[in-house]
């Protein structure tokens, strides 16, 4: 049984150095978050990802978040995955939570295939002896063979993502968490990466991903989410949500001071 | 809220105490064991003696300060130089670990942005990194101690085992509060490297501390904290026991730092993303 629960949420970012060149993007008005300055002598800069969001999801919960660049989809992603702690309110959950923002967090270049699948495993918090277990298919998976005991700045990108996305989805993800989508490689493993993706995602309790791809969310979601400014404009199923999303003109968010 | 209060109870808030992350992240030393070890293995890919480099430059450092040390303050050699470069041995680690804990959470920003992380996993990486490079560098002092002055080998060293864990503990604190205070203020930085330039000079690790008898300055010794926390392990290498005021005074550097570095930490944990 997995559940995340936010309770007005909110985020925000302070920024540290180059005021002025924020400022100018105040007047601008150009997209994103509230850019608010505190007041005050120290003139701080801060922008406002997310304002007083209040949701539930619960299993089988499969989610789009849809929105303009700069609506607040990675922060509430970052929210949930404990990533950011939220600047007031609260987010209580249950269940393992498997942020995939990265495919291969930790990588190094100079390290060996074999070295970052264990470093990037750990960090992914999968147990050494499970680690161990799950070896053997991501290696067929990924199809490198001979490539694992070499230093991954000799692989081609393609070959980077496809070790990522072999590792990502060998776990069983509980609350995954996706941002963009994952990259797969050439055609011919696209293919293949498509169905092993469908059964990572139903392995998964609730997901949520955002993504600027229509098909994206209509093929894998069952809710949709769309934000603006940070906040949520409409909730519900995702061919209502989408259409509304279409409509919306590419407006930019509210500025104020003080 | 619309959930009943039943289902509530099993929901956990995301946010992770001061505290667990220190114990979480020293519990999960497969992890930063593997990061530090493979950190170390990164440096020195595709160099033919690997972090030996650094033991080689100690002891060309340790040959060349050594003949002009001992003539300047008119020290023995065959004790001046086990005495310098266990000096210096130890001395590279606290550096080390100083000069690279600047660093701690403004290179790693990639990794937590990503994923929920226990902070402390970089800190004992950073210094278990910093260790098995003391480790290489200790092979140029012993060889010098036994090469130079086998005589001063005895029970005494063992005492080197407790010392090292006490500098280790606060290699610990150094690096977690140095990280922090860097990430948020980047100029600290560069006032690190050259107040650790300043302190090495004015540390009683090239001169003994007899050179500063009878003067009112040997007080940048006794109030010096780089000097307890050298002496603690440096003296059970050339086979002294350290002063019961070494002891004494590690032991307080290690409660007050470690006092300083958890309330900011726990005051500050949340903001380190948004800080990076």
């Amino acid at each position: 049984m997995a559940t995340v629960v936010l309770e007005n949420v909110h985020v925000d970012f302070p920024i540290y150095g180059g005021h002025r060149s924020l400022r100018r993007v105040v007047f601008e008005r150009a997209t994103g978050g509230l850019i608010k300055h505190s007041g005050g002598k120290s003139d701080r800069v801060s922008v406002k990802a997310l304002s007083g969001l209040n949701f539930e999801l619960h299993d089988g919960d499969r989610v789009g978040l849809v929105g303009h660049n700069g609506a607040g989809k990675s922060t509430l992603l970052k929210v949930i995955a404990g990533v950011c702690e939220p600047t007031s309110g609260r987010v209580l959950s249950e269940g393992r939570i498997t942020p995939l923002f990265t495919a291969m967090p930790g990588m190094d270049g100079e390290d060996t295939g074999y070295e970052n699948i264990m470093t990037a495993g750990q960090l992914l918090n999968i147990p050494l002896k499970k680690l161990e277990s799950l070896l053997p298919q991501i290696e067929e998976f990924s199809e490198l063979g001979e490539y694992l005991t070499l230093p991954m700045r000799t692989y081609s990108s393609g070959m980077v993502t496809r070790l990522g996305f072999a590792l990502a989805t060998s776990i069983d993800p509980g609350i995954l968490l996706i941002d963009e989508g994952i990259a797969t490689g050439d055609a011919r493993f696209v293919e293949k990466a498509a169905q092993r993706m469908k059964e990572f995602v139903g392995r998964s309790s609730i997901m949520v991903i955002a993504s600027h791809s229509n098909e994206m969310i209509q093929s894998t979601c069952n809710k949709a989410l769309f934000m603006r400014a940070g906040e949520i404009v409409a909730a519900g199923p995702v061919d209502e949500v989408l259409a509304l999303y279409s409509d919306s003109p590419y407006e930019a968010a509210a500025v104020g001071a003080g | 809220m619309s959930i009943p209060s039943e289902l509530k109870s099993s929901l956990r808030p995301l946010t992770t105490s001061a505290f667990e992350d220190l114990s979480n992240g020293l519990m999960n030393w497969s992890l930063w064991a593997r990061m530090g070890w493979l950190e170390v293995k990164r440096r020195y890919r595709r160099t033919v003696i690997g972090p030996f480099w650094s033991a080689v430059s100690l002891a060309i450092m340790v040959g060349a300060v050594g003949a002009i040390g001992s003539a300047l303050w008119k020290q023995d050699p065959f004790e001046y130089l086990p005495f310098l470069a266990s000096g210096l041995v130890v001395w590279m680690l606290i550096s080390s670990i100083t000069i690279e804990s600047c660093g701690l959470f403004v290179n790693s920003s990639t990794l937590f942005r990503q994923m929920r992380f226990d902070y402390s996993i970089l800190v004992y990486s950073l210094v278990w990194r910093n260790f098995i490079v003391f480790l290489h560098n200790l092979t140029v002092y012993v060889v010098i101690l036994v090469l130079m002055a086998p005589q001063q080998i005895n029970f005494n060293i063992l005492l080197v085992a407790p010392g090292m864990l006490a500098l280790l503990i606060n290699g610990v604190w150094i690096a977690l509060l140095l990280g922090l205070i860097c990430l948020r203020f980047r100029d600290i930085l560069q006032l690190i490297n050259s107040l650790i330039q300043i302190a090495m000079f004015v540390t009683p690790i090239f001169w003994p501390l007899n050179a500063l008898e009878n003067s009112a300055r040997v007080v940048f010794v006794h109030f010096n904290p780089l000097y307890h926390l050298i002496t603690i392990v440096r003296d059970p290498l050339i086979g002294k026991i350290p002063p019961s005021e070494v002891y004494l005074a590690v032991a307080v550097i290690t409660v007050c730092g470690w006092a300083l570095t958890y309330v900011v930490f726990e005051r500050f944990r949340k903001r380190i993303v948004y800080w990076s």
